[in-house]
């Protein structure tokens, strides 16, 4: 590969993506779990962008935007929740949170 | 191989190996650190990309905001324990690296043998720097094709601040029908105070029960009050157990 193509973004956003969904599925801890559902975003971001600039077009950024806006939406929600979680339940350890599931 | 490619090498293993570090690390501290430098190698990623304006949202946003409230919460909460915290689960781990590898591979033979259709758009270099730069187009296509989706995304922030607002109150004030504990409190005997009769002290407790402790008064009946919730204690004044009554 001697030049810089869209196949390089979208394989290092690939790469991110999983790294990311290994962690949603194997870590306990929520605060982690939180850390790898935004790297899986950011992931997403590569991929947009990357496909945005092989084509010339500015659609795909204009929707890295609007995806960076609602991820930090969701970063406040998400880190309400765990407060909430700590207060309520004292742990944030996603194996003991079985509130729904009783 | 061409200088760009090498540069973007750089970045990319730099932000995989931090993006490891994220998943791995056995510290929510560290992770976040991770976090970050995979944050700003993404960033420099997007400038390779011509998304200027999207590399300055990403370190706003990410790296100075989410990333802070994260530590923020690390704080806030305990981390230390959680089995994870003095190590993991290996087998685990083992079987997460195989099933990541495979997906790996079967998503790189999808990219790899794509090609790219549609025909290309209209914003190459020379058309970006016609109209002013990346912030000037970006800036007239969300206010012209997606006017709706931006207003929409604003009460979507607006609708979080006030979800955050709720979730992060005392739950105290939330909940109906918890009694706060205000007001006189009886722990020398809670049951028997309303009922008139009561055991005496135990031997011993009359230099005690005159003691001069700010706050706290005994009656006649051995009953100890407290003035206000701040007071209260779960042990008693002379230090032994709940007086029981006969029943």
């Amino acid at each position: 590969m001697e030049e810089l193509t869209a196949t390089h973004f979208l394989l290092l956003s690939a790469a991110l993506f999983i790294i990311g969904m290994m962690g949603v599925l194997t870590r306990r801890n929520v605060i982690v779990i939180f850390m790898s559902v935004e790297l899986m975003i950011n992931a997403v971001n590569v991929a947009l962008i990357g496909f945005a600039w092989e084509q010339n077009s500015m659609v795909g950024q204009s929707f890295a935007l609007f995806v960076i806006a609602v991820a930090a939406a969701e970063s406040i929600v998400g880190l309400g929740i765990i407060m909430a979680l700590q207060r309520r339940i004292d742990t944030i350890d996603v194996a003991d949170v079985r509130q729904l599931r009783e | 191989m061409s200088t760009e490619v090498l540069v973007f090498d750089i970045l990319a293993i730099i932000a995989v190996i931090a993006a490891l570090g994220v998943v791995l690390a056995r510290n929510p501290v560290h992770s976040a650190v991770s976090l970050i430098i995979t944050f700003i190698n993404l960033a420099a990623i997007f400038v390779m990309l011509h998304a200027e304006f999207l590399a300055a949202v990403q370190l706003l946003v990410y790296t100075g905001a989410v990333t802070v409230l994260i530590v923020f919460v690390i704080f806030l909460v305990r981390v230390d324990d959680l089995p994870e915290f003095y190590g993991g689960n290996p087998v685990q781990r083992i079987f997460a690296l195989l099933i990541g590898l495979a997906l790996l591979g079967e998503v790189a033979a999808a990219i790899l043998t794509r090609s790219a259709i549609g025909a290309s758009d209209i914003w190459t270099a020379d058309a970006i720097a016609d109209a002013g730069g990346n912030v000037q187009v970006l800036g007239q296509i969300l206010y012209t094709d997606y006017v709706l989706a931006i207003q929409i995304t604003a009460v979507v922030l607006l609708v979080g601040t006030i979800a955050a607002l709720v979730l992060a109150r005392p739950e105290s004030s939330t909940l109906p029908g918890r009694v706060k504990r205000t007001g006189l409190i009886s722990l020398a005997h809670p049951r028997g105070a309303d009922r008139g009769i009561a055991p005496a002290l135990p031997a011993g407790l009359e230099a005690t029960r005159r003691g001069e402790t700010p706050g706290v008064r005994f009656d006649d009946r051995g009953v100890v009050l407290v003035d206000n919730a701040e007071d209260f204690t779960e042990t008693t004044a002379w230090g032994g157990d709940v007086l029981e009554g006969e029943d």
